[in-house]
């Protein structure tokens, strides 16, 4: 491999890392806040136990994504200097928005939950989740609009041999950002969905003492997920009439298709899952024990279709970084040694693969300890917890 | 304009050192001011951790925002920066990653030897930090072009860093009276510790303004980017302050620790 495949390859490696656990991220935080309000709402302690044991999840989560983002963010000037050179001044603002609003505002009330447990007011400490789930999501809308000036540059002009920007309005409406948004956000409902589903899957098969708790989760999972694959599956075949204006010839080659065909295959066979027996029988699955097998090995099954959607964008693109108007060649740091992307790529690769399987091993870990074991939002003082366990009722 | 978005740029990174610099300084020193790296060391290594805990999250952002900043209104010079310290930047981030790493997962299971663990990649990250962060500033003032400062330049640097990082975490740590037996540091002490760790970053980038100002992106982009930030600055600024509100008020351990 060159430089520049091996340039790519980081960008490759640490991207689909990234979304794994970003994809996971973005369809967590709504249902956990759906929770703290149902508590908030109610005053039934058993949503405050489910905000604690999803929530739990969710921030083990979190973590590697913002380890593989860090890497995300500092490789465009490492790698690809060539990019903010060229177009920065169209790309850059996006980024830096992302960055300097919604990412500090998603950080900043993310800690004052973790920790504002038992300190803040009820109602503050529910605004800081629904905080975290606003920002989140605009986060992805600031990077989906520096993603869709890759793959569709509207907006700006050549000037000068770099890109201007000329209008805005336009950046930030891009046809392969309109449709593209509500195709990863529903995708992100129905992998978060299918999580809080398939680990409920499990407690339920193994009898767990708490059936109510985990039986209301898969319920309220499948529904977060149904809504999700019809969301996902409707901006996804939204998507194929623009793009036939702007990259026509997207899916010609071997890699994108295949990746297309999969992603498209996996999401409709959860549409049809859904529509057909999930979403009729979803009050009566809790206690159809036999289903619960196969519901667990389908949860895995829409973090492929999501890196699947993305190698179908990313590579269908080749061999532009912008379309029609910037090569990745071109894009590459100037004077990118093969001892340096070397030496970058398999330290970024080794660590973040090696903190990967050590954060799903936690997750497995935290869901078979189940909601008694739950130490997001455990007092540490000796002072007792508000919500002990409830009764063994359905 | 130009002016006004170098002038953010230093106030992110200022304030990165300024905040972030006490949790780094904090983690470099966890088993000294813990008592001890070993299993008998565990009880105060949780002290340290827990008088930091509720801010990383808030002060590490500060960093984020300044290379969005670099890339958005300066983006001729992001890649020229961060690729002319490559290696620099590559040690900066997995020395972030492995401190934040032992700060995620060091409660996440059970075991002596897990703690003793990830309170080693906790206290590692955070010299790496400090280390590489001395070298990136050596760059900086050195003007990029290769190392005017040489390797001993950039090892004084790093010292410098370390000895003002490791300062400020022990200032911030008395501060929030996580070291028994101490009468607690006063604010005042811990806004002189703060300036102090801000200056390392300061210097440079007061030596490096004439020549980063003729590199902004044109005010078309940075009006664009003033109107997409400004009008959420006093939200963000709330938020931090918010932060300290809650948690700066109340001295030791948080009621619910996390991390």
């Amino acid at each position: 491999m060159d430089v520049l495949d091996l340039a790519r390859s980081q960008f490759a490696v640490t991207g689909s890392l990234h979304f794994l656990f970003v994809v996971l991220t973005l369809g967590l935080a709504p249902l956990v806040a759906i929770m703290q309000t149902w508590h908030a709402v109610s005053g039934k302690p058993v949503w405050e136990r489910m905000t604690r044991f999803w929530g739990q999840i969710y921030v083990i989560n979190y973590a590697l994504g913002v380890f593989t983002g860090l890497v995300m963010e500092f490789q465009f000037g490492l790698s690809w200097s060539g990019l903010s050179h060229y177009a920065g001044e169209v790309f850059g603002p996006p980024l830096a928005t992302e960055t300097l609003v919604a990412f500090f505002l998603e950080s900043t009330f993310l800690g004052l939950w973790i920790f504002g447990w038992h300190r803040l007011p009820k109602w503050a400490h529910l605004a800081c989740i629904w905080m975290v789930t606003l920002t989140a999501y605009a986060s992805a809308y600031w990077i989906m609009v520096a993603n869709a000036f890759l793959q569709n540059p509207a907006g700006a002009v050549a000037r000068d041999g770099h890109l201007a920007l000329t209008d805005v309005g336009a950046l930030l409406t891009n046809p392969a950002l309109v449709f593209a948004l509500p195709h990863v956000a529903g995708a992100a409902m129905l992998t978060g969905g299918f999580v809080v589903v398939g680990a409920s899957a499990y407690h339920l098969l193994r009898r767990h003492p708490e059936q109510g708790f985990f039986a209301t989760s898969m319920r309220l999972g499948i529904v977060w997920a149904g809504i999700g694959v019809f969301v996902t599956s409707g901006f996804g075949f939204a998507q194929f009439a623009a793009l036939s204006d702007y990259q026509p010839d997207k899916f010609d080659g071997g890699a994108p298709a295949v990746s297309l065909g999969f992603m498209i295959l996996i999401g409709e066979l959860f549409m049809l899952a859904m529509m057909f027996f999930l979403l009729p029988v979803v009050y009566w699955l809790p206690r159809w024990r036999w289903t619960h097998p196969i519901l667990m090995l389908m949860t895995p099954l829409p973090f492929v279709a999501s890196i699947l959607g993305w190698l179908a964008r990313e590579v269908g693109r080749q061999p532009w970084m912008i379309n029609g108007k910037l090569t990745v060649a071109d894009a590459l740091t100037p004077g990118l040694t093969p001892a340096m992307i070397t030496g970058s790529f398999a330290a970024f690769t080794l660590l973040l693969g090696a903190l990967a399987i050590v954060d799903y091993a936690l997750i497995v870990k935290t869901v078979r300890r189940g909601p008694a074991g739950a130490f997001l939002g455990a007092r540490d003082d000796g002072a007792p917890d508000p919500s002990p366990a409830p009764a063994l009722s359905h | 304009m130009d002016i006004l978005w170098y002038a953010v740029l230093a106030l992110l990174l200022a304030g990165y050192f300024a905040l972030e610099g006490f949790d780094i300084g904090a983690g470099m020193l966890l088993p000294v001011l813990g008592g001890g790296a070993g299993a008998s060391g565990r009880p105060g290594r949780d002290r340290i951790v827990a008088a930091m805990a509720p801010f990383v999250l808030a002060n590490e952002v500060w960093l984020i925002a300044a290379a969005g900043v670099l890339f958005g209104a300066f983006p001729a010079l992001e890649g020229e920066v961060l690729s002319g310290l490559y290696w620099a930047v590559v040690a900066l981030l997995v020395s972030w990653i492995v401190r934040d790493a032992g700060l995620w997962f060091r409660r996440r299971a059970g075991g002596a030897a897990w703690r003793a663990f990830w309170d080693g990649a906790l206290c590692l990250g955070s010299w790496g930090l400090a280390v590489t962060w001395g070298f990136a500033l050596a760059g900086i003032a050195g003007g990029l072009a290769g190392p005017p400062l040489g390797v001993l330049g950039g090892l004084l640097y790093a010292a410098a860093v370390a000895a003002v990082l490791a300062h400020h975490g022990r200032t911030f740590a008395s501060w929030r009276g996580a070291l028994p037996g101490r009468p607690p540091r006063t604010g005042r002490a811990l806004a002189g510790s703060a300036l102090l760790a801000a200056l390392p970053a300061l210097v440079p980038l007061l030596a490096a303004a004439p020549g980063v100002l003729g590199h902004a992106a044109d005010p078309g982009t940075l009006g664009t980017l003033a109107l997409t930030v400004g009008p959420f600055a006093p939200l963000v600024v709330a938020a931090q302050v918010w932060v300290w509100r809650t948690f700066g008020s109340t001295r030791a351990t948080s009621s619910t620790s996390f991390f």
